[in-house]
């Protein structure tokens, strides 16, 4: 409501009459009940925290009818200010402060004209007008349409595997091929020139050859694997657009071998209120509360597989070495499925290990290494990398 | 004749086209996985187990556990009543231990970027983008305001360690260690100041 009036005076100071007589009237027309505007929602937001209307008693009272039970002038200071009312011996106020176990009600910043909208917005009942929020809902479809956009980073994982998958089938036929050839140069002699035979036979030699290097050096190892979860759980959605930090769900990364997977009362966090995903509605969420309803654990498919003859410390890379999830684990944010986009391979690792730079100086965890600290002092060494602490020794990570 | 050696070597080509399928859900092969090291038996972490009694290897601490280098953490809450009787309780009972360093409050400050800002706002002003977004229903609460402000430090190491007394903010104890916790609380004193 009180958008609207900031509105309206200026309009009437600087322009004709007409024009402010033309706006007055529009505004008349346009909205069917005057003062409920969507803004007395978003201010009832901050009530919410501790209201209800008709649901019942949260932290404070439920707010049905409470415009017929109190004087309007009375709210607004109490609403404002609640403890300065209750301070000043007000009679009910106080009693409603002993009645709700002496938790005072912070007060708000709101003008008068804001504390009336939202008090019409209780006595409607918590709901708006029809016509009053055409906007949001437009702005939801855009979201989900660019959602549901495939992200670099998946075509990428996918484009991969079906090249994998290519390579295998050209394989196969120039192994039939081979055998044709043989049989036709050693027995049948169809083709005269021999020539096409060793060219033909010398390029499918080839396909099998670069076919059995992308099985070989897959052996073991898991890269474009993306398994399908129990729950579809975006991490595009939560990690992406969402914002939320790695470290919020996987919140032992810090101090422990394994970055943890949330239980599910993590996700209670948030979804005790949001009920309902955007794309899969409320058949994706219902299964978390499922899952807490039974006692259950969700049995989350693990995606970075390492083998057991490797010692691997996420607490060290994270804490000690400072390094970003993403730079083990690809653009998660960009992926719905998470699969995984490295090879893990020894080779991999100790590529990093090689060259990465150690933070070492201000890091308390290398204080013992006082060789080094005084060669890079002395600016005998520009840089620490991990291969000059032992990231290159065998037993650092298999023993 | 012909057409029976055909057939047979197109569904040898088949079947070899099938079994070479890198499906996103196999995981691949390695070699001698399951019999030697590679993969070996014992248990790991977050497994199922079909010894232990609650089907898990990960098992929860016993009643009444503290762990090492902290201290005991008296106040475990049912229902709203319980929750805001307790937040009082706290706030007389929980003094914090850690002295408000500059380190303390970095570690703090990031502490709080983590856990807290999607939120209540990298301003702590109750403005995250979840709530900003409409991604969250509820306004989450001001904590620069004098409603938090005038908390004692127990009280706000306790609401996040169970949840606000309305239920809309959940625990957080389990994700912040309570060392980290009294870090954010001095983090959210030094705003103000």
């Amino acid at each position: 409501m009180n958008i609207t009036k900031t509105h309206v005076k200026p309009l009437f100071k600087n322009s004709g009459y007409i024009s402010g007589l033309f706006f007055l009237l529009t505004l008349l027309f346009s909205t069917p009940s005057f003062g409920q505007t969507a803004d007395d929602a978003n201010n009832f937001a901050q009530c919410k925290a501790c209201h209800t209307i008709g649901g019942g008693k949260l932290v404070g009272p439920d707010l049905k009818g409470i415009t017929e039970r109190r004087d309007e002038a009375w709210l607004i200071k109490f609403i404002q200010n609640s403890q300065a009312l209750v301070a000043s011996g007000d009679e009910t106020a106080v009693k409603v402060f002993n009645e709700n176990y002496k938790i005072p009600m912070p007060s708000h910043k709101l003008s008068d004209d804001q504390v009336k909208g939202i008090l019409k917005y209780i006595a409607a009942g918590g709901k708006l007008p029809t016509g009053a929020e055409p906007a949001k809902t437009t702005a939801k479809k855009s979201e989900v349409s660019t959602t549901q956009q495939i992200s670099e980073a998946e075509r990428f994982i996918t484009e991969k595997r079906e090249s994998s998958h290519k390579l295998a089938i050209f394989a196969i036929i120039s192994g039939i091929l081979v055998v044709i050839i043989l049989i036709d140069l050693i027995f049948t002699h169809i083709l005269k020139a021999k020539w096409i035979h060793y060219i033909l036979l010398l390029s499918s030699l080839w396909i099998i050859g670069e076919w059995s290097w992308d099985v070989s050096t897959d052996f073991g190892r898991q890269q474009n694997y993306q398994p399908d979860q129990p729950i579809w759980f975006s991490h595009k959605v939560h990690a992406g657009q969402n914002q939320i930090d790695c470290e919020y769900c996987h919140f032992t990364a810090e101090t422990s071998m394994h970055a943890g997977i949330p239980p599910a009362s993590v996700c209670m966090n948030c979804h005790s209120q949001v009920k309902e995903g955007k794309r899969t509605g409320k058949k994706e969420i219902d299964k978390i509360y499922a899952a807490l309803k039974n006692n259950k654990p969700i049995e989350w498919v693990k995606v970075d597989n390492l083998p057991d003859f490797v010692y691997f410390n996420h607490e060290q890379h994270v804490k000690v070495g400072k390094l970003e999830c993403t730079e083990c684990h690809g653009d998660v944010e960009q992926m719905d499925q998470i699969a995984q986009v490295n090879t893990l391979s020894m080779g991999w690792c100790l590529d990093c290990h090689r060259t990465h730079k150690v933070q070492f100086t201000e890091n308390n965890f290398y204080g013992a290494y006082k060789k080094l600290h005084e060669d890079l002092k002395a600016g005998k060494i520009d840089q620490v990398n991990v291969k000059m602490i032992g990231g290159e020794d065998c037993a650092k990570c298999h023993y | 004749m012909k057409n029976k050696t055909i057939f047979f070597i197109l569904s040898l080509l088949m079947v070899a086209i099938s079994s070479c399928n890198r499906d996103k859900n196999n995981p691949g092969y390695a070699y001698m996985a399951d019999y030697d090291m590679y993969f070996s038996k014992y248990d790991k972490a977050y497994d199922a187990s079909t010894i232990l009694p609650n089907g898990q290897v990960n098992q929860p601490a016993p009643e009444g556990a503290v762990a090492r280098k902290s201290s005991y953490y008296p106040y475990h809450p049912k229902g709203v009543v319980e929750r805001m009787t307790d937040q009082v309780k706290a706030g007389k009972e929980l003094d914090n231990p850690l002295k408000a360093t500059k380190e303390n409050i970095a570690e703090g400050k990031r502490q709080f970027e983590i856990f807290c800002s999607d939120c209540h706002g990298f301003d702590a002003k109750g403005n995250g983008h979840l709530y900003k977004e409409k991604l969250f229903p509820a306004k989450p609460s001001d904590l620069t305001g004098s409603h938090v402000q005038e908390m004692p430090d127990g009280s706000i190491f306790f609401v996040i360690t169970e949840g606000s007394a309305s239920g809309l903010m959940g625990p957080h104890g389990t994700q912040v260690t309570p060392e980290n916790r009294w870090k954010i609380v001095d983090y959210l004193r030094s705003i103000v100041k």
